[in-house]
């Protein structure tokens, strides 16, 4: 499957904001808006845990996630198991063999790809606190509008009116994906040139990252 | 001898396997299990079935009741699917309040009934605003050796293309129903959505796909359950879900959506065939 | 993408500089890089530093402590058990101090420590897969700086203010040593002590430290100014 590199300047994501070291008394802490959806996420660790859930061979991963209105639900523990096993690979959980490291995400505002902003935000809070990682990953969102069209990270009203939802999580280093998965009805040409159009629009997260960091690096160096 | 190499290098003992392009437990790469299902199992459920994939056994029962329709969707009526992982099916389950894993497989599943549209909530209304079914599907999971979710899906396929519903009248103006439980309909679907699950096993060369895991093959290629399941319904995806492990090249899509799509023609047949001529086995040739 | 020495990297980024030279010579690489088969990766986010000859690492803003052999550390003891106290590093687990690694001490003649006590002490084994273990003594038997710290003040900053401050570059300590006396212990683990002769002294050393994280040395410098005017009650 190829696009056209025409196609590819065109990429557009919805304007993404963020603050490092948010929290103060976390390890690792930052908030993210990607358009109108705002998340805000902790990290801590390694630390000491209990030893029912300790691994001999690497880190234990805890991911919490809360949504707005606070009361926990069923969809919830679905985004934490994403989430958990997209870290999972990022993550060089092995130098920290019997530890945790804890994730804590606060949804504040949704309005679209709240997942893909969750792991991006995650991200940043892990680079934020330092943990030894193997790569950084990237959530990108595409939806399949009314008529096939592909829209790259969609609206609000977008996605309401799309007949499929897609969302892809890519590594920095390979360009490989990572975690995917779908919403709706779609055609097997259509999710690979989905994938296609999302790992292209993943270096624009990434290049995000680097800008973030290097305001960092320029204050705290 | 075989079992403690199996003990004492279990990596290496499952990269001997893999290295000679079989499996531990004889399959090639992307041969399934045989499938052993039943229909109207249950007699005090409306439907059911039971499935034997391998080792990994469920069972689905569906039951019926009569409520108002929300007042948001007044034409909607109730799908409600339960998955629960009894701690009979593995060691991995404890007694008590559902874990994680047990709410993420329900999760999938739920995901995978939306996502296909194979049943029109409309279809479950009876009166706009005042009457509507409330279908409960219950599918518990007996014996956990690989690939839950997919056996959770054929189960409750199975058992909603078998569930048929009683007439009912309603009276506006008296508000009395009337049940005629002879007088049944069978329930509209549109297609059979059939999920596949796939592990991802690293080698250096390149990574392997093994379609129908066994929940040792799951444990052995990492992450929590398997790593990839692909959905089809009607020659349409309805849901392709990665959790972490490791990548998959363009070539390897195309593989995968190959071999799913064929499975997914040959459980549709399968469940089709159960249901028309009651119980029979059905072992898929292997490609 | 190639990488050179001052650039902001990433995790997963791929040095092929420092691979290349470690072909024709030896080559030490520091935290933050890893290296898998022949390459060298990033897995900390921050500025790549290079040493002569061929000492590579990220410099990189992090909170929580990782043990590290050789590093001198500042621990709260909260445990006495048998011949050994725990020690709080903030790490991921408490470090051990045997009783014995404290200069003079015998079976008989136990060294001074109650519960609660803070301890300058050195990292002597720190591995992924062991409990830290931590020493009070030179490889001479001598104490040095290190053991118990009576009275003083202790508070938590980040690991790299804590590298910033140890730099013999960085103004911050010698400025503020001019002003007024104090005594100081920086820990490795992202605590420091001070004692200084009043309660106003101290808090100021600290907040001078804390503000210290994100200015550059012309700023240090004005900023200790400011401090010890406002301590000696010219400003308000």
């Amino acid at each position: 499957m190829k696009i056209e590199p025409e196609k590819l300047k065109h990429h557009n994501l919805k304007p993404m904001k963020c603050e490092l070291n948010y929290l103060s008394k976390s390890d690792g802490s930052s908030i993210l808006s990607q358009g109108n959806t705002v998340v805000l996420v902790s990290v801590n660790g390694p630390l000491e845990i209990k030893s029912a859930y300790q691994s001999m061979e690497k880190a234990t991963l805890e991911v919490l996630f809360s949504n707005k209105g606070g009361k926990p639900s069923v969809a919830d523990r679905f985004k934490e198991n994403v989430i958990r096993q997209t870290c999972e690979s990022a993550i060089l959980g092995c130098l920290f063999p019997r530890t945790g490291i804890n994730i804590t995400i606060q949804e504040l505002e949704n309005y679209g790809g709240l997942v893909a902003c969750a792991v991006n935000c995650t991200c940043l809070a892990l680079l934020n606190s330092g943990v030894a990682m193997r790569h950084v990953v990237a959530a990108v969102t595409c939806a399949v509008d009314d008529v096939g069209n592909l829209v790259l990270d969609p609206t609000h009203e977008q996605i309401q009116s799309s007949q499929a939802l897609m969302y892809f999580v890519f590594e920095s280093s390979e360009k490989n994906m990572v975690t995917g998965f779908t919403e709706g009805k779609f055609s097997e040409d259509t999710y690979l040139e989905a994938l296609e159009l999302c790992r292209s629009a993943s270096d624009l997260v990434f290049k995000f990252y680097r800008e973030i960091v290097s305001k960092y690096c320029s204050v705290i160096g | 001898m075989t079992d403690a190499y199996k003990i004492i290098h279990p990596n290496k003992y499952f990269e001997d396997y893999i290295s000679c392009g079989e499996r531990p437990d004889e399959r090639g790469f992307s041969d399934h299990r045989s499938l052993l299902l039943s229909v109207h199992s249950i007699k005090t459920a409306e439907a059911s079935a039971v499935l034997k994939c391998g080792n990994t056994a469920a069972v689905c029962g569906i039951s019926l009741e009569l409520a108002t329709p929300k007042a948001e969707e007044p034409d909607n009526g109730f799908l409600v699917i339960n998955v629960e992982m009894t701690p009979l099916c593995s060691s991995k389950f404890r007694p008590g309040p559902p874990s994680d894993q047990a709410q993420v497989i329900s999760t999938a599943v739920n995901d995978v009934i939306t996502n296909s549209k194979c049943i029109d909530l409309k279809d479950l209304c009876i009166v706009s605003d005042k009457l509507a079914w409330v279908v409960y599907c219950d599918v518990a999971c007996i014996d956990n050796d690989g690939s839950v979710i997919d056996a959770c899906i054929v189960t409750l396929m199975a058992s909603l293309k078998t569930l048929t519903l009683p007439t009912v009248s309603y009276d506006v103006e008296t508000e009395e129903i009337k049940v005629d439980p002879t007088v049944r309909i069978p329930l509209k679907m549109s297609g059979l959505p059939v999920a596949t699950s796939f592990a991802i096993y690293q080698t250096p060369q390149r990574n392997i796909l093994l379609s129908d895991p066994t929940s040792y093959e799951e444990d052995m290629c990492g992450g929590i359950g398997t790593n990839l399941i692909v959905c089809w319904n009607e020659g349409l995806l309805c849901g392709v879900q990665k959790f972490g492990g490791s990548n998959i090249s363009t070539e390897d899509h195309k593989e995968l959506f190959r071999v799913s799509k064929m499975r997914s023609e040959v459980i549709r047949e399968a469940i089709i065939t159960c249901i028309t001529g009651d119980t029979e086995e059905l072992s898929e040739s292997p490609k | 993408m190639n990488l050179s020495i001052g650039d902001v990297v990433l995790p997963g980024d791929r040095c092929d500089e420092i691979s290349k030279i470690a072909v024709k010579s030896k080559v030490l690489i520091g935290p933050g890089l890893r290296r898998e088969s022949d390459n060298v990766y990033i897995t900390k986010p921050g500025i790549l530093k290079k040493r002569n000859p061929n000492t590579f690492w990220v410099d990189s803003y992090q909170k929580r402590y990782i043990p590290s052999r050789g590093e001198n550390i500042i621990g709260t003891v909260i445990q006495k058990a048998g011949d050994i106290f725990r020690v709080d590093v903030g790490g991921s687990c408490p470090a051990a101090l045997s009783y014995l690694s404290f200069e003079g001490a015998t079976k008989k003649n136990r060294p001074e420590v109650q519960i609660g006590d803070v301890i300058y002490a050195k990292m002597l084994v720190a591995s992924k897969d062991m409990e830290p273990e931590l020493v009070c003594v030179d490889s001479h038997g001598k104490k040095g700086r290190l053991g118990v710290l009576t009275d003083g003040f202790v508070f938590k900053s980040s690991l790299s203010l804590i590298r910033k401050i140890l730099n013999p570059s960085c103004p911050l300590i010698d400025s503020l040593k001019k002003e007024w006396p104090f005594e100081i212990a920086a820990g490795m683990n992202g605590r420091i002590w001070i004692k200084a002769n009043s309660m106003r002294e101290t808090i100021a050393v600290g907040n001078a430290i804390l503000a210290a994280e994100y200015l550059s040395d012309e700023d240090i410098k004005s900023m200790c100014n400011n401090v010890a005017s406002i301590l000696a009650g010219h400003l308000s």
